[in-house]
């Protein structure tokens, strides 16, 4: 197991292996990566936090990708995160209670593993995803999950922890792993101290 | 990777019966009382659309206001009656929870919050919950990931547990896609015209040693992305077909072995068109189908549970049964829709799901007498 590339956006910045690549010019920090990063993908707008946050998250690690082979069928999402679709839930309960009219387009966002379904259709990537709520970011609980995927025959893992709720405290920490010759070892350290460092930028 | 393969395929995963709550009983002998009769728990419910139109769902009477909790309580409570506390409380068992929303009622706070509260209240687990949410096909999700734990060796057995409850947020979001039917759901039929909503508690559990009389064995199982549409289904049944190719090839079962498809069948006209077309492309539109959503409704995070529950009826009974609603087929391709109950030997069968956010899901299970 092997960690390829690993990246980082919070409200403070964008981060990709440890290095900090942009700084929010806009309240709307999503936005402003977007804006910055000069991507060209309409669908971006239309999407809630979560699935914002996981497109950047994603798009910063796109180098890595280039010399991964059989990416579409044997890559793996396993994501998580503490409060679920829970911002997107909110505003659709407002705009039935408060609006009156159910609105379909944030319906379809109140589950978390859309984001999934979203870097799915961005890639063309037809591998296996899951979806997990966890009280907080858990090393060894992603360490488990990316061993059974390699042991039921999967090449990569991208993992997430993307904890959005419209909070200064909302991260998006990702996370690209392959199977390599060394077969037990444990990510556990090695991701907290990634994303302890990322925290503490 | 080579021995280490080896030595988790030895590993084995046996599923027994825990408990099981919808509008047709409170227990695994009571639904098959109510399957064997073809009783459905869909009614026509008051009132209960966002204009207030009268909608048809599968709805638990006689649940308190706090729903969620109080059938989550009652299954627990039923769980703790057939197992062990020094069962459930071992150092060696995992429990995972299926759900699509959990408690809604607690939405500003944590609507998870209360799934761990009552589990640790009742069933008192070594460790904390896993929840999965990963839409309509997270119950086949959740069955998947134990059998993986198990085969980690990290745990000896899991209980699993799949629930959702009516709400207004559920009904009036499958009412603002104008996804729900106007009649009892008529899954793969002519005249379909889409879900019927309802509400259940289903728990599986698996374990790693099989019992002295029925098992079922969990052979292998699968998951794919569509990678074409976050609330539709795909037009080429590409994430199921690929699904079903790797749950067999992970199986090594062939095509031939299967007696029985349970298929996720909503009864949307794109959903059943896009199943019956990825079953065609595998070749499996001649094996005996059906959709149990006829008798349940769609529970969502419970619906793979539940349904993996009465493929083991199925199975321990040696019966088929009739898909509820069906009449005549209305999909392009043809599938042997089960329009009766049938007495037959079940030995293989084939559980499917698709879901929102383009994910699709398959398992294996084989029964061992």
């Amino acid at each position: 197991m092997k960690i390829i590339s690993h990246s980082y956006i919070n409200p403070k910045g964008a981060f990709l292996n440890g290095q900090n690549v942009l700084i929010a010019t806009e309240e709307n920090y999503l936005k402003s990566y977007f804006s910055e990063l000069e991507i060209d993908y309409s669908k971006f707008y239309k999407m809630d936090l979560l699935s914002k946050a996981a497109f950047l998250g994603d798009y910063l690690l796109h180098n890595s990708y280039k010399d991964l082979l059989n990416v579409e069928n044997e890559l793996q999402f396993v994501f998580a995160n503490a409060s679920s679709s829970k911002e997107t839930d909110i505003r659709f309960i407002e705009s039935y209670e408060r609006k009156k009219n159910p609105s379909p387009s944030l319906f379809v966002y109140t589950l978390p593993n859309i984001l999934t379904g979203e870097l799915a259709i961005k890639h063309k990537w037809f591998g296996e995803n899951i979806f997990y709520i966890l009280t907080k970011f858990d090393s060894d609980f992603f360490n488990d999950q990316i061993a059974m995927s390699f042991l039921r025959g999967n090449e990569y893992c991208l993992c997430g922890w993307v904890e959005m709720t419209g909070s200064p405290e909302d991260e998006c920490f990702m996370f690209l792993v392959a199977k390599s010759e060394v077969v037990n070892e444990n990510l556990s350290n090695k991701l907290n101290e990634i994303l302890n460092n990322y925290r503490n930028e | 990777m080579g021995e280490e393969s080896k030595l988790e395929r030895s590993l084995k995963c046996y599923l027994k019966y825990g408990a099981i709550i919808s509008p047709l009983g409170n227990s695994i002998e009571e639904h098959y009382l109510a399957f064997f009769e073809n009783k459905s728990g869909i009614r026509k419910e008051e009132k209960t659309g966002f204009n207030a139109e009268n909608l048809f769902l599968a709805k638990i009477e006689g649940l308190e206001n706090s729903r969620y909790n109080a059938l989550l309580k009652q299954a627990c409570e039923k769980l703790i009656e057939n197992y062990s506390s020094s069962f459930l409380q071992n150092p060696k068992t995992g429990i995972i929870v299926s759900t699509t929303k959990a408690n809604l009622a607690a939405i500003t706070t944590d609507t998870f919050e209360s799934t761990r509260k009552i589990i640790d209240e009742i069933i008192h687990p070594f460790h904390e919950p896993i929840i999965i949410s990963n839409a309509c096909i997270s119950g086949v999700l959740a069955v998947n990931t134990a059998a993986d734990y198990i085969r980690l060796n990290k745990f000896d057995q899991v209980i699993i547990i799949g629930i959702d409850v009516l709400s207004d947020f559920i009904i009036y979001g499958f009412q603002s896609l104008f996804a729900l039917s106007n009649e009892a759901c008529r899954p793969f039929d002519k005249e379909r015209k889409g879900i019927s909503l309802g509400e259940a508690c289903g728990i599986l559990v698996m374990k790693n040693t099989p019992d002295e009389d029925f098992n079922v064995e969990v052979v292998g199982g699968a998951s794919s992305n569509d990678a074409n549409h976050i609330s539709g289904p795909s037009r080429t049944g590409e994430g199921l077909f690929r699904a079903i190719n790797k749950t067999l090839e992970r199986s090594e079962v062939s095509k031939e072995e299967i007696d029985f498809i349970s298929a996720h069948g909503t009864a949307t006209l794109y959903n059943d068109e896009m199943e019956a077309i990825a079953f065609s492309r595998l070749g499996l539109c001649h094996i005996p189908t059906n959709s149990f959503k006829g008798y349940f409704g769609h529970t969502l995070g419970a619906a793979g549970i539940i349904e993996i529950i009465m493929c083991m009826v199925s199975m321990e009974k040696n019966v088929l049964f009739k898909s509820i609603g069906y009449s005549e087929i209305g999909t392009t391709e043809t599938l042997n829709v089960i329009s009766e109950n049938r007495n037959m030997e079940v030995n293989t069968v084939l559980k499917t799901a698709s879901g929102f956010g383009g994910g699709n899901a398959a398992v294996l299970l084989k029964c061992i007498q």
